[in-house]
This record gives structure tokens, sequence and C-alpha cells, in this order.
């Protein structure tokens, strides 16, 4: 085999395997509470806001507090760094990234899915008057 | 009717198109390629027709057709209006459509005077053909009756759209898009050279042809995808310009690979080697575009991105994929039955040679591209892999973007300065020596500034040598003849842009600050006032805040405005354009009194205990209020809680009452106030007293009193973005330099 052939080859390795590990490292795993209060890693977890457990901007602390249920209805608070997300009232569901410590799950991020806000729905051509 | 009739007749026209070009090659009679003439030239026609019915309709405001009415309404201005053409999905496909089809007209007589017409039309008309489909089939000349069957009586004219989305509202709507598109459509060209070589089995000379072509591909969409960047920074104010986002990344793919094959074309012409790479990388480009589409469209990223789009439907995910699929098939599917017949000419240059450093620099390029490709397909990956679909976190994309970088940006600077065909070894290193010792100096010079990490440290250094290799050389070029200089001075823009990357994002400094009114905070080396809200258009508000630094004063005011549309909370940010950063200012809320504390939750079982903060709270057992209930009253039921805190320790009971209205909770309070006690549930055992539960939400300190603001506060968050003007900057400078390159490529095209 050429040099040429084995410098080429190493090289594509190396950056295969630091492709790999990169994509291995981060990506954040979806889960559900109870997992991620096993585990302390930093997770993804699905759910719904409860809204009757009301939500809270603490400005002392930077931090906008909630509480929410994952797809098994496990309940957690969460502690985001930030203030309140967009959209987080109307959200049909969110997603929250962080990790669970201290019996509080601390998000980095929230992610608000919406309702399908770029097709209309037939009753509301009606209300177009 | 007609729209509907339009676009079906312009699939029809196209298809045919493509059908007899290809048959004049077999049946090489001349009436076959002028029938495929006219149908082309007629297929363009109708779409014309089409978009400018769709464009009459919508100035008309006719909302019995659902995409008019999903989509406008009678307050927008015209702008806007002419805009929410291609806010859906079926106006953008129409757009896209559009695009290709003038873009064909013009390839049209471009190709026949080189000799490709035949194999090039019928390929591009193949796919307009496919563009033309997915209009047939997602129409957007349906009528309301027609898409809400049952909800809406057929003849039912809306006297109002539900209008455009507010986020969408801006100048950036009118000119991002459409840009972008171009860049789609322009993308097909290079596809479609490239097979026509396969086809011709001209595997050298189709690359001269196609080089112009795919210089305004990455051109025009370059343009697009910085465009939107420029948008989500300056309206959309979640703090940037990137986010890595699928729907990003998946122009940003096509891009690099068109920018990759503009490289290896230019060596490919001087050395006819890397035939197959130059072929691959035309063909896999566009594919990319489907691809991206797919990724985009199909509803498939769904959960994991932000740009949550509605879901089309299973007619339009299998069209995409079948759509891909069948380009695949026939793009590598040609390419490999031509492979064998390829001419392997070696590259027969030194590796200290400018061919070999531009070869490089287009795999660096293609390394990035699929880095970013396989991140951004991770959803679909992970979840056929492990079946529960993940996202990768975005440090995925800044890890190997910055690791590659470094390679291009010095590649950039070599490749000026390395001669072609052979560079003597003692005159590259002397020529690389002045722009590397300045790079030094620079990125040395920056350590004060508070450049540590060394990682970004070689990303600065090979950023400043991209620089000052390509102003060296591209000065003397300039000189010389300015129209060569299209390459040095792309790469300066390149250069630059580097330079704003890492200064705005990895230097970005950023601060959640609470503003009470009146009141002057300092952070971020500023001093900040909130000083009142003013209501400036259809409910908007802005939020007027003083900002102070040395001696000067300004005003910034962001937005935030509550959107029926969205139902939700939309915010706008105002920035302050400084040489060397922004301060960009987004609004987070306003705080007027007050909020729920929501406080702490806890279990205990009868005797269990448990501390929260410094208090040690022991359930102890229930008590039933028997007294009131035999007086006639409600039954009520306290949880006996032993709470101690510090030397004190005491009873509090906080208790649920069944009244008329149902159950009410009735907290109760330390005795300093401390502390508030409420249950949430509680679970008696009959069976078992000792597993007797109860529920209870405890709020502790501050949380237990309310603090009531007397003022509202505005929090904010703000940054500071070194350096983020080079970006755009640099994205000019890029746009400058590639306009001269389309220019000189195209003169030697046609001096073929």
């Amino acid at each position: 085999m050429k040099v040429k052939t084995i410098i080429v080859g190493i090289i594509i390795a190396g950056f295969i395997i630091f492709g790999a590990y990169s994509f291995l490292q981060s990506n954040v795993e979806y889960t559900n509470f109870q997992q991620a209060k096993a585990t302390g890693k930093k997770v993804q977890v699905a759910g719904a806001w409860i809204q009757d457990r009301g939500s809270y901007f603490d400005p002392r602390t930077n931090q906008f507090v909630f509480y929410m249920h994952d797809d098994q209805n496990n309940i957690a608070k969460v502690m985001l760094d930030g203030a309140k997300p967009n959209n987080f009232e109307i959200a049909t569901s969110i997603v929250v990234k962080g990790r669970y410590r201290d019996g509080v799950f601390h998000a980095s991020e929230v992610l608000t899915k919406c309702p399908s806000k770029y097709e209309g729905k037939g009753s509301e051509v009606q209300k177009t008057m | 009717m007609i729209g509907t009739w339009l676009v079906r007749l312009a699939f029809a026209s196209a298809l045919f198109s493509s059908v007899a070009f290809y048959l004049t090659l077999r049946i090489k009679k001349g009436r076959w390629a002028k029938l495929a003439r006219l149908s082309f030239r007629t297929s363009a026609l109708f779409v014309i027709a089409a978009a400018a019915l769709l464009l009459y309709l919508i100035l008309t405001h006719q909302f019995q057709y659902t995409y008019v009415w999903s989509y406008s309404s009678t307050d927008l201005s015209l702008p806007l209006l002419v805009s929410t053409f291609y806010a859906g999905q079926e106006g953008s496909f129409l757009l896209w459509a559009l695009y290709t089809a003038v873009i064909g007209v013009v390839l049209m007589n471009y190709a026949r005077k080189r000799g490709y017409e035949l194999q090039v039309m019928s390929i591009f008309a193949l796919i307009e053909s496919a563009l033309l489909l997915m209009i047939v089939v997602k129409n957007p000349f349906e009528f309301v009756w027609r898409s809400f069957p049952g909800q809406v009586s057929e003849g039912f004219i809306p006297a109002n759209g539900r209008g455009l989305n507010p986020l969408l509202q801006n100048f950036w709507m009118v000119i991002h898009p459409p840009v972008l598109f171009t860049g789609f459509a322009a993308m097909s060209v290079p596809f479609a050279f490239a097979i026509a070589g396969l086809w011709k089995r001209d595997y050298q000379t189709w690359i001269r042809t196609a080089a112009p072509w795919t210089l305004f591909a990455a051109l025009a969409l370059g343009t697009g995808i910085m465009l939107g960047g420029y948008w989500a920074y300056e309206t959309l104010g979640w703090g940037g310009y990137w986010g890595w986002d699928p729907v990003e990344n998946s122009s940003f793919i096509p891009w690099l690979f068109a920018v990759a094959a503009v490289h290896v074309m230019l060596v490919q012409r001087r050395t006819g080697s890397y035939v197959r790479s130059t072929f691959l990388i035309s063909i896999i480009g566009f594919l990319l575009v489907l691809y991206s589409t797919f990724l985009t469209r199909s509803g498939v990223l769904g959960e994991t991105s932000v740009h949550s789009f509605a879901e089309p439907g299973m007619g339009i995910y299998i069209m995409l994929a079948g759509t891909i699929a069948f380009f695949s098939a026939l793009g590598i599917g040609w390419f490999l039955l031509r492979m064998k017949e390829m001419p392997k000419v070696p590259l027969h240059r030194s590796y200290l040679s400018r061919e070999f450093a531009l070869y490089l620099g287009a795999m660096v390029l293609i390394a990035l591209a699929i880095y970013v490709l396989v991140g951004t397909s991770s959803p679909l990956i992970t979840g056929l892999v492990q079946s529960k679909p993940s996202a990768v976190d975005i440090s995925y994309y800044a890890k190997g973007s910055r690791l590659l970088g470094i390679f291009l940006a010095l590649l950039i600077g070599i490749g000026q300065l390395i001669w072609w065909q052979r560079s003597d070894p003692a005159v590259l290193l002397r020529s690389i020596a002045y722009p590397a010792v300045g790079a030094l100096i620079g990125t040395i010079g920056l350590i004060p500034f508070g450049l540590r990490d060394a990682g970004i440290a070689l990303i600065v250094f090979a950023a400043f040598f991209a620089l000052f290799a390509n102003l060296v050389v591209g000065f003397r070029i300039f000189r010389g003849n300015p129209r060569l200089a299209g390459g040095s001075i792309a790469h300066i823009g390149i250069a630059l842009m580097l330079l704003g990357f890492i200064g705005s994002s990895y230097y970005d400094t950023n601060q959640t600050i609470s503003l009470p009114q009146g009141e002057p905070v300092k952070a971020l080396g500023y001093e900040l006032t909130y000083i009142g809200y003013r209501e400036t258009e259809h409910e908007k508000y802005a939020f007027d805040i003083k900002v102070q630094k040395d001696g000067s004063d300004f005003t910034l005011s962001p937005v935030m405005y509550y959107s029926e549309y969205n139902q939700g909370l939309m915010r706008n940010p105002d920035i302050a354009i400084r040489p060397t950063h922004d301060l960009y200012i987004e609004p987070q809320s306003l705080e007027q009194p007050h909020g729920v504390n929501p406080g702490s939750d806890v279990t205990l079982k009868k005797g269990e205990s448990t501390n929260l903060g410094e208090y040690r709270v022991t359930f102890v057992d229930f008590d039933v209020d028997r007294s009131a209930m035999m007086a006639g009253g409600m039954p009520s039921v306290a949880a006996r809680l032993s709470v101690s805190h510090g030397e004190k320790e005491e009873i509090v009971k906080p208790a649920l009452r069944i009244s008329q209205s149902g159950m009410e909770r009735i907290p109760a309070r330390c005795s300093d106030g401390s502390a508030e006690f409420q249950i949430v549930t509680m679970h008696p055992d009959e069976n078992d007293p000792a597993n007797s539960t109860v529920t209870l939400n405890v709020k502790i300190g501050d949380e237990a009193t309310v603090s009531q603001p007397t003022k509202d506060v505005l929090i904010i968050e703000a940054s500071i973005k070194p350096f983020v003007g080079f970006v755009w900057l640099g994205t000019l400078v890029v746009l400058g330099g590639l306009i001269l390159s389309i220019a000189r490529r195209s003169r030697e095209a046609r001096g073929q």
C-alpha cells in the first residue's frame, strides 16, 4: 500500500473518530423524570406545563420556576436560567433540557412546541368576519 | 379553477419537454428539439401565469382561496402582502418552480450555444416537472370549502384572512425567502450539467460551462443564508444569527458543496484530474438541496427543531422522499455507470502546489458538510438505531466547525501563496512568513483583551493568516488585472467572517438583568435605566432604556407585544451598533406584581422527617377536627407538622376543609411567618396507619412572603457581542468577490 493511501486513511479515520466522539458526547437523550433523577446526566424531557401549580420568575436569581409532568406523568419542579420562554402559556408541549439535581430539574433550555400556527382550522374561517 | 389548470398544464408541458429533449437525442430529428424548446417555454409561461394569478388573488384579497386566507389579511402593507406569496408550503414551491423556470429559459439558450442543450435541458425540465408535481398535489388554488369540507359552505367568502404571522411581518420577509429560493433553484444547474457530462461522455469540458452557474448558486444561496442570519439577529431576538437549527443547516450544507464544487472544478480544469470528485460533488450538492427540503417540510424533525412547521401530511412526505430517491438513482446511478470509463488522470503535481491545496480545501469543506449533515440528521439516525430520537447539543457543531475552521483558514491562506504546479519550499516559506508573523502579532495582540483559550487562539491565528495572505496577494492581483481578484476578495471576506464569528459567539457576554423603573443599574460596562414603556403601533410596546457610558448616552427601545396569531408574547430586540461590538438588548418581561411562587413539594409518611433548607419538617399525624363536625360545620382535617428551625421547634397545622364549593386548602405558617405550609393531598391508610402519607407544599424564607415590588421591573437579557460587525462586513466582501468571479468565469466560458 502506498504511503499516501495510508496517510489519507489515517486522516479520514481520525476525523471519523472525532466526529463519532462529538456526536455521542453531545447526544442529549430524551428520557423521563424518573431516569433523569436516577442518572443525573444532562437530558431532555418532553412533557407539559402544569398550569395550576403556578409559575414564577424570581428576579433575584433570574430564574423562571414552574412544574411540569412528563409523558409518564412524573412531576418535577423545573428551574430555568432565564425568563419565561416565548409562547410558554400556549405551548401544547414543552421540552426541557438540563439535569436533575437536589430534587429540582435545572433546565438550561426550554423548547416550546406550539400548536400548528402555520395552517388554519375550519372553525377559524367562520370567525374572520 | 384557472390556477389549478395552469399548474397542471405547466407540469405536463415541463414533463413533455424533458421527454422531447430526450427523444431528440434518440431519434435525432430536429423537429423534436423544436417541440421540446417550445414546450419548455410554454411551461415557463404557464408557471409565470400561475404565479401572477396567485399574486393577483392575494393583492385583491380573495379570501375564498385557502392559501390567501391562511396567510394574508387586509391590514398588511403592500410589500408584506406580496411576501405572503411564499409564506406557506404551496406558495414557496411555486416560487421555487418560478425561479427554476426562468433560470431554465436562460439556461436553454446558454447551453444550446455550447452544445449541451439537449442533455442539460432534459434533466433540468425533469427537475422542474418534479417541483410542479408537488404543486399539483399541494395546490395553492384550493377553495376554503374544499380544504375544510363540512365546516365551510360552498361559495362562502371570508371577509378577512388569518393574516401573516407577526414574526414574519418585517422587511426581511420580503427578501430572504426569494433570494434563498433563487439559490435552491440555481443548484439544479450544476447537477444538470454534471448529468449532461456523464450522458455525453464528456468528462472534462462540461466544467467550463458549468463554473459560472455554480458560482452563481453559491452566491445566491450564501446571500440567502446570511439574510436569514441577519433577520434572526435583528428581529427575532434570541440573541444570535445562527442556531445550527436543522432549517439553517440544511441550506448551509448544499452551499458548502457548491463552494467545494467550484474549487475542484478549478483543479480539474487545469490538470484534468479529480474527474470523479467533481461529478460527485456537483450531483450530491443538488441531492442535498432535496434532502434539506425533505427534512424541513416533511415534519420528520418536528419534535427536535425550534422551527416546528405544521404536519404537511403523508402526501408530501412520500412525494419528497420519492423525488430524492428518483434523482439520487438518476445521478448516482449514471455516475456509477460511467465510472469505469472516466479518465483516471493522476495529479502530476507536487503536494506543494496550489492544485493540491485547492483539492484539500474542497475536501475540508465536504468534511464540514458531512459533519453538519450527521448532526442535523441525528433525530433520524438515533430514531432508527435506538428507537428514541434525540438531537445533538449545539456544542457538537461548535466543536467540529472550530476544528475544521482552522484547517480551512490555513488552506485559504496557503492556497493563495503557493504556486501552481510546484512551489519551491524555501520560496514558499518566505512568502508564508510575512502573513504568518502578522497573524502571530494579531493573535498575541488580542491576549490582553481576553484571548485565553488555546483552541480559539489557533482559529484566530489561522483567520488572521488567511486575511493577511489574501490581502497581500489580492492587492498584487488587483493592481495587475482587477477582474482576476474575485477569489482573493471572497477569501478576505471569509477571514473577516471567521473573526467575527469567534468574537461575537465565543466572547459574547450575556446577562439577565432586572431593571426597576427609574433606577440605574450597572452592567456590562454600561449604566442602564429603565424609563418606561409606550405604545408604538397596533398594541406594540416599546420599552425605553437609557444607556450611559463614558459621558455619552442614548436610548435603546426593545419591543414586546402580545400576538393573537401566535397566542404568546413576542419580543424584538434593540441593538446599539458600534465599531468594535454591538450592545444587544432583548426584553424578557415586565414584572408587575405578582407571580405565584410554587414552593417545593414533599411527601412524608407518618413519623417521617425531611430537611428543607434550614428547616426540619416532621409529619406527626392527622388531626381531624371533630368539634367542628359535631357542631354541624364542615369537616376539616389538618396535618400536624413538627417544624424545627435553628433552636425553635413548633407545631404547624395546615388543613384541608371540605366545603360546599369543594376542597379548600388552608395554609399555615411558622410563628415568625418565615415558612408557609400547605397540604396538596393526603392519603390516610386505614389498614396500616403507618403508611399514611401527606404531600405538602412548602414555601420557605422570602418565598413565603411574596415580595410585591412597588415599581415595575423590566427584565432584559443584555449582551455584548464583540466584532459582530465583521460578520456582516465579511459577507458583503464575499459577495463582491463572488460577483467578480462569476464575471470572470462567464467570460472564460464564452471564449471557449
